[in-house]
């Protein structure tokens, strides 16, 4: 070799050998000699790995079959001990008449990098871990709401569906819902949290609170926002607990304090009669005292009905004569709103074992629904509303069916839900809850089959006999469909 | 001719004009009673009373107005009216709604202490 070229061979700032065919070391630089010493006679891989064969994969082999450039990957071992990571470059070295005569190998010392690279990719792998076993849903969406990536949680509640829509997915929408805090994360950068009613692929409503939060590539350019959902249902179903009870305080304390009145006169006459010695005033003022009182207890009832469970209080019934009670009460009303009440009853339809007082109030809540429904709809005219009863072997089906507005598919999976309403200021969200409550409370189940447009129809289906065990709120699913 | 006084008592609850029409008779007044405001206005026109206490809260014909027409009618307007009723929020509006129409002479929330109810119509009649 040339001087300047000697010299630029022995300088090089990492390994260089050459080797001939059967990989001995013809010559190496000073940086190698320094590291691997004495080479003289010896094959490559004795002096690198210290092994008695070649390795199974060897770059410079393969330079002497096809005359190309390989690279590969290696672990090797200086004279001191010390194990270096090294990449491997490979190139023929040519005779005059163009043939292979040696081949050069370069190795560069990259131990820093790939500890480095261990590092990252260790640290990959903990930021996934974290991310996976997070206990709240976690979604990255791009800037059309496309899911691109979820968390374990999210995939076992809400499928894999990535690059579905944030609002199919979580929402069974077919539009982008509005105000959406992920929409807001790309417009402005900035955190936004929401309180949002989602649907499980189990059909489980939730309530969820959902942060954003943008995530930036290397320019700082928002590519893509992570939505963060913290389920918070059993939180918000006792806060509604809380709130129904505020809202039924202030809607009994009229009766409450004109029972107080009463109950005072009651208290009076009976002072009264004691006082002149007066039996007919006794009497009259003690059986004032004795209504009130019942009447009294009968409000506290009806008050836990909405605070919570009630164990109904079980006797024999006849559906039917529960549908007529139902349909006298909701006749007026019907009439009021020029919508049709009809009712039906079955021969078959037998007797059950239920509160009388509870399944009255249920079939109200969903009568007095179907009304608001048929009073929403503008679209049709000669709205009806049918009450009907059957037999079902073990059970009774109750039927409330209407032609009114009807419900999407976000309506239907939300009714039940407590304070949930599409009323307005006109709604309370409590009458289906309650009537769902009450279905439930029966061992039975209410069915809700409904169309956009087209109307509803609620199925109850109680068991003829008392259960034995009575059901818990969170184990009685509602069902939902639309209208077949 | 009785020179006892005569009150009429207006309430949608029996217990209540029972409660009322014992302890009025008893501190020896004469009186009627109506369950709801027509009956109130048919009573005023046949025995025209000294008093009314008047339920606002009453679900058939309000008692706000039979208020109102009793205090529009020339002949009637002068009669005293207590004002009884379970919830000032019943109240409120009640006085809101009366923009034309002078206030009560009285009003007592339910439940009623009768000491007092006894003491403001011995005042309004007296003076």
């Amino acid at each position: 070799m040339d001087l300047p070229y000697r010299q630029y061979f022995e300088s090089m700032p990492c390994y260089v050998t050459v080797q001939d065919r059967d990989l001995r070391i013809i010559t190496a630089n000073a940086r190698f000699r320094q590291s691997f010493g004495d080479f003289e006679g010896r094959r490559c891989y004795q002096v690198y790995k210290q092994r008695p064969e070649k390795c199974e994969v060897c770059p410079v082999e393969r330079t002497f079959r096809d005359g190309l450039s390989h690279s590969s990957e290696e672990r090797v071992r200086c004279l001191n001990g010390r194990e270096v990571a090294v990449i491997v470059y490979t190139e023929p070295v040519l005779d005059p008449d163009g043939r292979i005569a040696a081949v050069m190998e370069m190795s560069t010392d990259i131990t820093e990098i790939k500890q480095l690279q261990d590092l990252l990719s260790e640290s990959r792998r903990r930021y996934r871990t974290l991310f996976e076993e997070v206990p709240c849903y976690i979604s990255i969406q791009d800037a059309d709401l496309n899911i691109v990536d979820a968390n374990r949680l999210h995939r076992r509640d809400f499928g894999s569906f990535l690059g579905c829509k944030c609002y199919e997915v979580y929402k069974h929408r077919k539009e982008e819902c509005y105000p959406c805090p992920v929409r807001d994360t790309f417009l402005d950068g900035a955190i936004h949290e929401r309180e949002e009613v989602v649907t499980s692929i189990r059909g489980e409503t939730m309530n969820v609170l959902v942060s954003t939060a943008p995530i930036r590539d290397g320019a700082g350019n928002l590519q893509y926002v992570m939505e963060m959902s913290t389920n918070i249902t059993q939180i918000r179903a006792l806060q509604s607990q809380l709130a129904s009870i505020g809202l039924l305080i202030g809607s009994v304390s009229h009766g409450i304090k004109g029972l107080l009145n009463s109950l005072n006169g009651g208290i009076y006459l009976v002072n009264k009669g004691l006082e002149n010695g007066d039996q007919a005033r006794l009497k009259q003022g003690w059986e004032i005292v004795l209504r009130n009182v019942a009447r009294i207890r009968s409000m506290v009832l009806d008050i836990l009905y909405y605070a919570k469970d009630r164990e109904p209080q079980y006797e024999p019934l006849s559906p039917a004569a529960v549908i007529d009670e139902v349909f006298d009460l909701m006749l007026d009303k019907a009439r009021s709103l020029g919508v049709g009440l009809a009712r039906e009853v079955d021969e078959d339809v037998g007797s059950l074992e239920g509160d009388a007082k509870a399944l009255r109030a249920m079939l109200v809540n969903l009568v007095e629904n179907s009304l608001d429904a048929c009073r929403l709809d503008s679209k049709k005219s000669g709205h009806r509303v049918a009450l009907r009863a059957s037999g079902q072997g073990t059970h009774v089906r109750f039927e409330v069916a209407d032609n009114g507005i009807g419900m999407d598919r976000e309506t239907r999976e939300k009714a039940f839900t407590l304070f949930f309403s599409t009323k307005g200021s006109e709604g309370t969200g409590l009458g289906l809850f309650v009537a769902n409550r009450i279905a439930c409370a029966h061992g039975g189940r209410i069915v809700l089959e409904s169309e956009r447009d087209a109307g509803t129809r609620f199925l109850v289906e109680i068991p003829r006999e008392r259960p034995r065990k009575p059901a818990k709120e969170d184990q009685c699913l509602t069902q939902q469909g639309a209208t077949p | 001719m009785s020179d006892k006084k005569t009150i009429l008592i207006v309430d949608d609850e029996p217990d209540t004009l029972t409660f009322f029409s014992s302890l009025l008779r008893d501190n020896g007044y004469e009186t009627i009673t109506a369950e709801n405001g027509d009956a109130a206005l048919a009573k005023v026109r046949e025995a025209r009373p000294d008093l009314i206490t008047l339920d606002i809260t009453m679900p058939e014909s309000s008692g706000v107005r039979c208020y109102r027409e009793l205090r529009q009618s020339a002949e009637f307007r002068s009669i005293p009216v207590i004002v009884i009723t379970g919830i000032s929020e019943d109240f409120r509006g009640f006085i809101s709604s009366r923009k034309q129409v002078p206030p009560p002479d009285g009003y007592l929330s339910k439940p009623v202490d009768e000491q007092e109810l006894v003491g403001m119509i011995g005042r309004l009649l007296a003076a």
